[in-house]
């Protein structure tokens, strides 16, 4: 299921930049454009929930996008890493107090009325699971990806991987890794009437 | 202000316990180990909910002796001097949460007008509440984690619980706990096992 997961991601994040590129242009709805999402993740010993917001000001250029794809390619996550960080802030995740910036946002359309929304934060969100004694080391899980599909209604569901690396390889050539092994499911996302 | 004085409630509940003279229901059959409880432990932040489902087995309350042994490691040798005695001393139960099995070395109850309190200390850290934020403080020196549970005489209750915690020595009662959460998680629907 994890795999799945990072495969449905992975191929959002790899998507065909002249695809993409056509799908904003003839979206209904485009940025700038907010999302309140609930998050749930579960364990063996319960559960948390959380509310999120997702404002996306802008979906990240083609320019930018192929950047972020090519450092992947060439250099790794500490590359990808780098070019995240320098590329413009497109919009930014709030949880809570916090709030954090989102570096690399895309949008596609699938089917005849849904849209997959894909986007990467420059820091990671939350380490699930770091709380435990016995807890690995948070280090080199520095970013967050968030993928969630919407319908034109303006409702969806989708999946984060709240604190994250990634890395070429696998099928679609990225993979992501996340710190806890268990993403955080979208259960239920909005899009926030203007 | 509420996270102080739900560490305060815990304090004491570990010092008067040992302290009252009246503090020795355990003859009592009614409410004598071995006896277990379930329940679930929720922290809430904002908006974000945490919820965990928890047992403690109590096999035995912890003689006065061994009690007086952990407060006196505490005045003369501090938070680390109280860690030291706690992990010395008999076992006296297990907390359990999730797959995660405690060893609770200090139990104690005391009666209240409308039942018991129990109070427990493992002699480990159970988790570090907030800890998952990227710029969460360093872990080191909360050693233990410091509970209590408010029973009526149907055996229904609820409490406070610091995960990850310090023992140290001050405050009015003697003892102060310091807590690596900003605030003590939250024991609900506490239920005893009935046997």
């Amino acid at each position: 299921m994890k795999r799945i997961a990072s495969r449905l991601i992975a191929i959002v994040l790899l998507a065909v930049p002249a695809a993409l590129a056509g799908a904003q242009a003839g979206a209904t709805n485009t940025a700038p454009e907010s999302f309140r999402a609930n998050g749930q993740i579960t364990g063996a010993a319960g559960g948390a929930a959380s509310e999120m917001v997702f404002k996306i000001d802008k979906y990240s250029a083609d320019a930018e996008h192929d950047a972020l794809v090519k450092a992947l390619k060439d250099g790794g996550n500490a590359a990808f890493l780098e070019a995240l960080k320098k590329a413009p802030k497109v919009g930014a995740l709030t949880i809570n107090k916090r709030t954090i910036d989102i570096r690399w946002a895309r949008s596609r359309p699938e089917g005849t009325d849904h849209r997959r929304i894909a986007f990467v934060t420059d820091k990671p969100v939350f380490f699930a699971g770091a709380g435990a004694a016995d807890a690995k080391p948070t280090a080199g899980y520095d970013l967050a990806v968030v993928e969630f599909t919407i319908d034109s209604v303006g409702l969806g569901s989708g999946t984060m991987a709240p604190a994250a690396k990634v890395k070429p390889g696998g099928p679609t050539g990225v993979e992501i890794d996340d710190y806890s092994g268990k993403r955080i499911t979208l259960t239920t996302v909005t899009r926030v009437m203007k | 202000m509420r996270s102080l004085r739900a560490l305060a409630v815990l304090a004491a509940a570990l010092m008067v316990a040992s302290a009252s003279p009246g503090a020795a229901p355990q003859s009592k059959k009614k409410n004598a180990a071995p006896e277990t409880f379930n329940g679930k432990a929720r922290v809430t932040s904002g908006g974000s909910i945490a919820d965990a489902y928890f047992s403690v087995q109590i096999d035995q309350y912890t003689p006065d002796k061994d009690l007086k042994a952990m407060e006196q490691a505490l005045q003369s040798g501090g938070s680390d001097g109280f860690v030291q005695a706690l992990k010395k001393a008999p076992v006296a139960g297990h907390l359990k949460i999730g797959d995660k099995t405690f060893t609770i070395r200090w139990a104690r109850q005391k009666p209240t007008d409308k039942g018991r309190t129990i109070s427990i200390v493992t002699d480990a850290p159970v988790y570090y509440v907030g800890a998952g934020v990227p710029e969460a403080k360093p872990k080191a020196g909360y050693d233990v984690a410091v509970g209590q549970m408010i029973i009526d005489t149907a055996g229904l209750g609820d409490g406070i619980i610091a995960l990850a915690a310090k023992v140290k020595p001050g405050g009015q009662n003697g003892v102060e706990i310091q807590d690596y959460a900003t605030e003590p998680v939250k024991l609900v629907s506490i239920m005893k096992v009935i046997s």
